[in-house]
This record gives C-alpha cells, structure tokens and sequence, in this order.
C-alpha cells in the first residue's frame, strides 16, 4: 500500500507569517507517561499490535507510519499533529523505515487515551450543524466534501468519496445524526 | 525509482496555515467541526482496516498451514520409504506417490501420449484446433472458454505435446526486451480464476507482437478453470513464443495439485483421458522457465530471492529434472551395491530413494538389508523425534554447509560433488518459487510455508547489484490492493487472481512497463456486485467468510480445545477466563491468530469474565455429527485431516474411478495415523468403512467420502436450502437436516 502522507506539505516560497497555531507544546517525554492501563488492557493492545507486525520472526514491531492508525484501531481519535507529537516528530522518511516495539508503543498510546474530552456523538453532531444552512437537520455533500478536503487536517478525494458513499440523498443532501451514526458505528 | 512528486497549490497551503483568510465564510467553529469529523473519520478507517488485518490474517494463516501439512505429509512418506518397509500391501500404496516419470526416452513418451487415436466425434460442438496454431485459433479458444465450452481431450493432448517440444528448447530465463518501443505486460497469480483472465485481455488486449505478456506462476489450483487457463496460456505461447513468457510457479507441481484442486478438476473434466494429461503436465511443469528478466534490469518471478541465490547458477541447472520442487531431484548415479539389495517394488525410485537416504543417514557404511525393519504397526513417538531430526536435517531450513557435511559422511556415496551441486541447484529452484520478504534485514527460513526463505532488504540490494538490476517483481503472496511495494520499492509484488480469499477480499492487478521500466499498474475486481459494496460491507462480508472457515477449524480441533480448557480449570468448574482462553486457543490451533481481538466475534456470553467452555462449543452452531457413526471423536479426526486424507486417496485411485475398496481405505488410515501418532483401532476403521459405503458395494466414493466430512452452520443451513443440493441423496435423511451427516458451506481453499 502506498503510504499515507501524514505531516502537511511546507510551505513555497511565502514570506513567514506569525505562527496562528496553537502555543508550542513540549516534546513528548515517554518517561514521564505513568501508565494506568490493566494487564488485561495490556495484553488486549499486545494482540493488536502484533496484527500490524508485519515481521515473519515476530519480533513485535511496527513502523512509524503504523503508528496513527493503530492507536485509531484502538478506539481513539487523535490529529495527525498530535500522532506526530507522541512520535517525536519523525522525518518524512523515517515513516516508513524506523520501526518501533510494543514498549516505547504503550506510553504514546496511554498519553493518548489521557489527552482532554475526545469528542462525543452529541459534539459531533454539533459540528456539523454549524453547516446546516437551513437548520433542518441535513447539510449539502457537496459542501461538506469541500469543507473536509480543504480545512483542518485535509483529507484527500478518494478518502471523502469512500467517507460519503451512501450518504447523500437525491438532493445530494446528508442527514446528518444518521451520519454521525455510521462513522461512529465503525 | 524516481517518484513523481506533486507540488501543493500555493492557495491550499494558505487554507491550512490561514484558514479565516483564506475562506472567509469558515469561522472557528467550522474548522473545530472540519477537525472533529477528520479525526472521526480516520479512526473508522483504521477500525475497519484492523478487521479487515484481522479477517486477512486468518485466511492467510490457514492456507499457509495447510501448504505446511502437506509438505510435512511428504517428508513423511519420503523418509517411510527409505527407513521402513510396511506390509506389503501398503508398500505399493508409497511407492505411487514417489512414482514419477520412469526414466524414459522422449520417443517413448511421444507414443504414450498418442493422441492421434483419439476421435473426436460428430456431436462435439467445442472449439477445434489446426496445428500448427494460428491467431485465430487462440483466440478462438479464448472465446469458447469465455461461453463454457471445454475442448475436447484430443486437442488438449495435442496442445500439451505441442507445448512440451517447445518449452524444452527455452532456456532457463527468459531475456525480453521492450525495443521496437513495447510495453510489456506482467500478470501474477492466476489460480484458476477464468474470469480474471478474460478480464485482463478485455482491458488490455489479448497477447500479440504489439501485446508482450509475461504469466509469473501460480496459473493453477483453487480456481476452478485451471485447465482453461493453461490452454490458453499454452495457446498464446505456441503462436507467439518470442512474445509469451511463462514463468513456473510453486503450484506448477503435481503433488501441490493433489491437494489445492487442480488435479480433481482435470479428472473431473476429463475422465477418460485425465490420467494422460496430467502426466504430461508433470513434465510441462518441469520444462517451464524459472524466470524472465527485461532489458537486463527487471528481473520476474514467482516467489523471490535468498541470500544464496545467483542467476549465473540458475541459467545453467537442468530444472526438468525439478518435477516437483518438494522433493529433491533424482540423483545422477547411482551406486550398483545399493540396487540389489531391494529389487521387488522400490526399483524404479532406487536412485531418488539412495539420494535422500544419503541425506538423512547420520552412520555411514549401512547397507539396505541391514537396516531395521518396522512395520507400520509398530511405529512409536520415536519415529516423530527422528524424523524431526531428519527433516531438520534434510529439510528446508538446511544450510548449504550442514547439508555439505551430511552428504560427505556417507560413506557409500559417489564424491560429494555431484550431490553438492544437486543440493544447491534444488536450494536455488525452491528459493525462487517459493520465498515471500520481510521488511527487517537478514534470511530466514520460510517455516510458516515449509519452503524458501523469507529474505530482507540488504539481501535485495545484493542481489539486485550483483546481477546489475534495479527491480525484483514477484507473485506469490495475495494482496488487497493486487500489488503491493516493499524494500523501498526495489520489490513488487502483483497478484492477479482477485476475489481470492472470498468475493469482494481483494482486487486484481497487472503491470505495465514500457522502455523507461517504469512499472504501472492496473487494477481489477472480477465480480461486479462488490464495487458498489462500501467499505465495511466488503470488510464484513469477507469476515464472516474467514470466521466460519475459522469455527469449521475450532470443530475440527474440538478434543483437544477441550483438554486445553480443563488444563486451566482443575477444580472442574466448566469456566474458564478469557485470558486463559486465548492462550488454550493459540496452543492448540497455532495459527498465530489474533485471539484476544477475535474473542468479540467468537464469545457471545461470559459470566463475569469467564466463559463456560461446553456451552461455547455449543453456541458456535456447528452441528453434531450423526450419531449413526458411533465413533465421534475420529470422526473429528477425520475432519481434520480431510485434506491429507484427500491427497492420499487420489494417489491411490489410480484408474481415477473414483472410488477405493475398503482395503485401500484401511491402508491409507493406517498409514495416516502413523503420520499423525493417532491410535484407533482396526475395528473402528472397519467400522466406519462399512458406514460409509451408502450402496453397499464394498468400495467407497471418494467425493462422496469427502462430502460427508465437511461441517455447515447450523444456522446458516436454515436459511438457505440451497446447501442441501450439494448433498449426495444416501446422505440426507429425509425429515431431520439436523440429523444429516455434515454438509458443507466451506470456502474451496481448505
């Protein structure tokens, strides 16, 4: 599979702006990461991990890239920014080369799982209303493809086009509460 | 391989780093809500893509075990042969299996596979062939397949001879070029899927001067049009022989037929003259070409590369003598002593058999009537132990150095030369067909198939400069995408059989490469009905696939699960925990599998945690064996080993009857539960002959036999009766389906 593209491009030739991002956060320090998960827990993330190990002497390891979206598997939802974070922000390269084990995984997971409200159904909803135009509980497809491919943490074409098949009505319109559903039922 | 980089529109850059300018109609509740649904989104992706990982791997797993099972049934019957002399009566029954192609002079063979005789009568309304094959022919015979039609066995007799004298006169790698401005196409795995085939030609042509293909292996097995695919490969490749490349593939071997279908289907469509053809495809096999290298740069096979491995070393073995690559090949001389001492039913395979004694005899100087006879009856767990040792020894894993030294000790051998290049010959063949990469440095060997490697990137390198190339591209492991890159895309792997595992498992692909050996790639999904499936309808569908296949293997295994539990429960409550139930599962069925995320699928009801293990066997909706067959616990056995069971059959039904007398069937169980270090009694084997004989006629049918072994969903059987139409009539008993012996709804590849 081809990688996915996780950090956003760099900038072109513009001037340098002030930075509108958030203030700078620390670097991740896994060592002050106290873990709280069960040995239970513990064992459960071990069988997951080991399913995107992709070495035949199963030796517990995954990439970089993997990362995100194994920590996604899991049951959370963080940004890329913040998967990027808890990695160290790696080069581009090292995505797919550098290799971590199980060990140097849980104390990114666990800061993961402690980070502030993840967002709930109800929040979600909220969202997406601010793009209901005429308040009655639907919003245009075609509004919302543009609004995810061009704000936030963009996503490309072909990721909104698998996001939205089925949703949209004749009109091209998304009910959205059943929409919220769907994601969240996955 | 250079990328091709896109560069970002300088307008998106400012719609991430300034969104309120850039869009002044979004306001910062937009972007939290854009970020949320982001966020959402891509963790649903990632859900679906661990159970799609998940439903992956244990298709895998199985399949890979299965190849694993059967080599080690082979290595079985390889060291009976050489170390034990069972009953007469069972010593033909090996002795077939090692039958392969009596040394014979290719005269000889041209009259045996006479097909002049054959009449092809009035009525037949398939396709007709003129030799020497034109264009028209082949595509023709593209077209009656295409309709259903199957061409008469003399053609294919005659196709085959055809396509034997030429493939004997090509070299062991094929050189192509893409002068004259060609793209090349190259497909990968095929297994009997017609319908990818035809797919293929629709979307980028039939095989021509201007349309060069090269087929990297794998064309047969599982599929169910193996035999159409050949033929049409064959055909192309007699009109266009500068154009076609076949490269051999490790299905391309008779043994592998015997167990993955494709020798069931040949005898099921040919049933006169079956025997025939796939006798003279054993030696097809063994002629086709190992690889193909493009413009000197791109380097094509099946399964992939070793550490040892070396083109100079390949263009130059005699790879007929490769007929199936599981085994090492016959050796070429052979010492008079050893020819005497056991002339009655071993002389044809005296000189294979001297040569993997030499390697699994540890005292040199022994001579054949000396060496201890066993009959079967008596072998014991000490067989198990040695022939660990011997096949640690003789296998697979050995290195060139262990083997050289193994050779050397006996004593009775000719000069170790010639067996030492025989062995690092068969290593460089087997290598080739049947290793897969991994993604950390270093080489291994592939224990999880039972042959080849499993090779890392520095070996890439290495080989790939050695020989002066820049691309590896090979087959042989199935992808959902249809291909996949690795080794910092100096490997390609394209697979071209889609729909594999279950309808809607993964796409097809093939690629293009023109002059600038710039692979690029196109992808494919047979059945029409799965592209407008979503995601997780896909995913799911083929879920429920692999977790019935999965509670088909936890039926199988059921006894032993069971002992497993109790090993954690010893004050016999009936509960266990779910941890202890995982690692009893992993123990037991060693498939590697994820248990700890699939106990959501398979345990509906715990109790506090813990799981009532009777009750779950129950709640899995396999159905109870028919009781009329007292002896419930082999019947278990015999499902479990229904494949090697299979295997073993079709070896011994040498008229391809189909069917095998009770002593045959006794042989083969006796011969299998050594195999197996299983202890039933002649009684209950006798017994359970009888039962199955369901017209009393003193032999038993073999499909039907096989029939009767396989499990269905008892839930599943409910809904749809199209299941009973499967059913052989002796098998149904007419009110109760539930009392039926089992029916199956399983997926072809077990």
């Amino acid at each position: 599979m081809a990688p996915k593209k996780k950090e956003e491009p760099k900038p072109a030739a513009a001037p340098k702006p002030p930075e509108p991002e958030p203030p700078k956060e620390p670097e991740f320090d896994p060592k002050e990461v106290q873990i709280e998960f069960t040995a239970e827990q513990i064992e459960d993330f071990k069988d997951s991990f080991q399913l995107f190990d992709r070495t035949p002497t199963n030796e517990m390891k995954i990439t970089y890239a993997q990362c995100g979206d194994l920590i996604r598997a899991l049951g959370q939802n963080p940004t890329n920014a913040e998967v990027m974070h808890v990695l160290g922000k790696p080069k581009a390269e090292d995505m797919n080369s550098k290799m971590l084990d199980f060990d140097t995984f849980l104390p990114m997971y666990q800061h993961i799982c402690k980070a502030k409200d993840r967002g709930t159904f109800e929040d979600f909803v909220e969202g997406l209303r601010v793009f209901d135009k005429e308040g009655n509980g639907t919003v245009m497809g075609a509004e919302l493809r543009h609004v995810l491919a061009t704000l936030g943490e963009k996503m490309k074409e072909v990721e909104v086009e698998q996001l939205m098949t089925g949703q949209e009505d004749a009109n091209g319109c998304i009910n959205y509460e059943a929409f919220v559903k769907h994601i969240m039922a996955g | 391989m250079p990328g091709i980089v896109v560069r970002a529109q300088f307008s998106e850059l400012q719609s991430v780093f300034f969104p309120c300018q850039h869009s002044a109609s979004f306001s910062v509740p937009a972007m939290r809500a854009a970020l949320l649904i982001q966020r959402w989104y891509r963790q649903y992706v990632a859900r679906l893509e661990m159970r799609r990982r998940c439903t992956w791997n244990i298709f895998q797993s199985m399949e890979y075990a299965g190849e694993q099972n059967q080599i080690k049934l082979y290595k079985f019957f390889s060291y009976l042969m050489d170390h034990f002399t069972p009953a007469s009566s069972e010593r033909n029954l090996i002795a077939h299996i090692f039958r392969e192609n009596e040394v014979c002079r290719d005269a000889e063979w041209e009259r045996y596979f006479n097909y002049k005789n054959i009449e092809v009568p009035e009525f037949y309304s398939g396709p007709h062939l003129n030799f020497p094959l034109t264009a028209t022919n082949a595509t023709e015979l593209v077209e009656a397949f295409r309709t259903k039609q199957q061409l008469h066995s003399r053609y294919v007799l005659q196709l085959l001879v055809e396509t034997w004298k030429l493939l004997r006169i090509l070299p062991n790698i094929n050189h192509v070029s893409t002068c004259h401005s060609k793209e090349i196409t190259i497909c990968g795995d095929l297994h009997g899927h017609l319908e990818d085939l035809l797919l293929v030609f629709y979307k980028n042509g039939l095989p021509s001067m201007e349309t060069p293909y090269v087929f990297n292996g794998d064309f047969v097995d599982r599929g169910k049009n193996s035999m159409e695919i050949l033929l049409i490969l064959f055909a192309f490749l007699l009109v266009y022989p500068n154009d076609v490349h076949l490269n051999r593939g490790n299905h391309e071997d008779h043994i592998v037929n015997l167990r993955y279908g494709f020798t069931k289907e040949v005898l099921g469509k040919y049933r006169v003259h079956g025997k025939k053809i796939l006798k003279l495809l054993q030696k097809i096999y063994s002629w086709l070409p190992l690889a193909s290298v493009i413009d000197q740069k791109v380097l094509i096979l099946h399964g992939g590369i070793s550490d040892t491995t070396d083109l100079d070393i390949i263009a130059k073995v005699d790879r007929h003598r490769y007929v199936s690559t599981l085994r090492p090949p016959k050796q070429r001389k052979s010492s008079a002593k050893n020819k005497q001492s056991d002339q009655d039913s071993w002389d044809e395979d005296n000189m294979t058999r001297r040569r993997v004694r030499s390697m699994t005899y540890s005292s040199p100087g022994v001579s054949r009537p000396e060496v201890q006879r066993h009959s079967l009856q008596t072998l014991s767990s000490q067989v198990e132990e040695e022939l660990r040792e011997r096949r640690r020894r003789a296998g697979f894993s050995l290195s060139h150095g262990d083997l050289h030294n193994s050779l050397s000790s006996d004593s009775d051998s000719d000069p170790g030369e010639n067996l030492e290049t025989d062995a690092e010959d068969w290593k460089q063949v087997v290598d080739m067909l049947w290793s897969d990469p991994m993604p950390i440095d270093g080489c291994v060997p592939n224990e999880v198939r039972g042959g080849g490697c499993y090779w890392g990137p520095d070996i890439t390198r290495e080989v790939l400069e050695k020989h002066n190339l820049q691309l590896l591209i090979r087959s042989h492991e199935c992808k959902q995408e249809g291909y996949e890159f690795c080794h910092n895309r100096k490997v390609l792997t394209i697979f071209s059989a889609s729909n594999y595992y279950e309808v809607g498992s993964n796409r097809g692909a093939y690629i293009r490469l023109g002059p600038d050996l710039v692979p690029h790639l196109i992808q494919y999904q047979a059945s029409r009905s799965t592209r407008d499936l979503t995601l997780r309808q896909s995913v799911g569908r083929t879920e429920r696939s692999a977790l019935r296949a999965l509670r088909e293997q936890l039926f199988a295994h059921k006894s032993d699960l069971i002992s497993a539990f109790q090993e954690f429960d010893p004050e016999q409550t009936g509960l266990i925990s779910l941890n202890h139930w995982a690692t009893a599962m992993e123990s037991v069925l060693q498939l590697g599998l994820p248990w700890r995320m699939l106990r959501s699928q398979l345990v509906n009801h715990t109790q506090d945690g813990k799981l009532n293990y009777q009750s779950w066997f129950k709640e899995l909706a396999i159905m109870e064996p028919n009781t009329q067959l007292a002896h419930t616990n082999l019947l278990e056995t015999l499902y479990k080993h229904h494949s090697n069971l299979e295997t073993i059959f079709r070896i011994i039904d040498t008229d391809n009857s189909g069917l095998i007398s009770f002593e045959e069937f006794r042989q083969t169980w006796r011969l299998l539960s050594s195999h197996l270090q299983i202890d039933i009694s002649d009684e209950a084997i006798s017994d359970l002959a009888q039962s199955i004989d369901f017209n009393k006629d003193g032999s038993i049918d073999i499909n039907e036999f096989m029939e009767a072994f396989r499990l269905v969903d008892r839930t599943q059987q409910e809904r749809s009766n199209s299941t009973l139409s499967g059913v052989h009539p002796h098998l149904l008993q007419s009110e109760h389906p539930t009392k039926t012996l089992l029916v199956s709804a399983s997926p072809h590849f077990v």
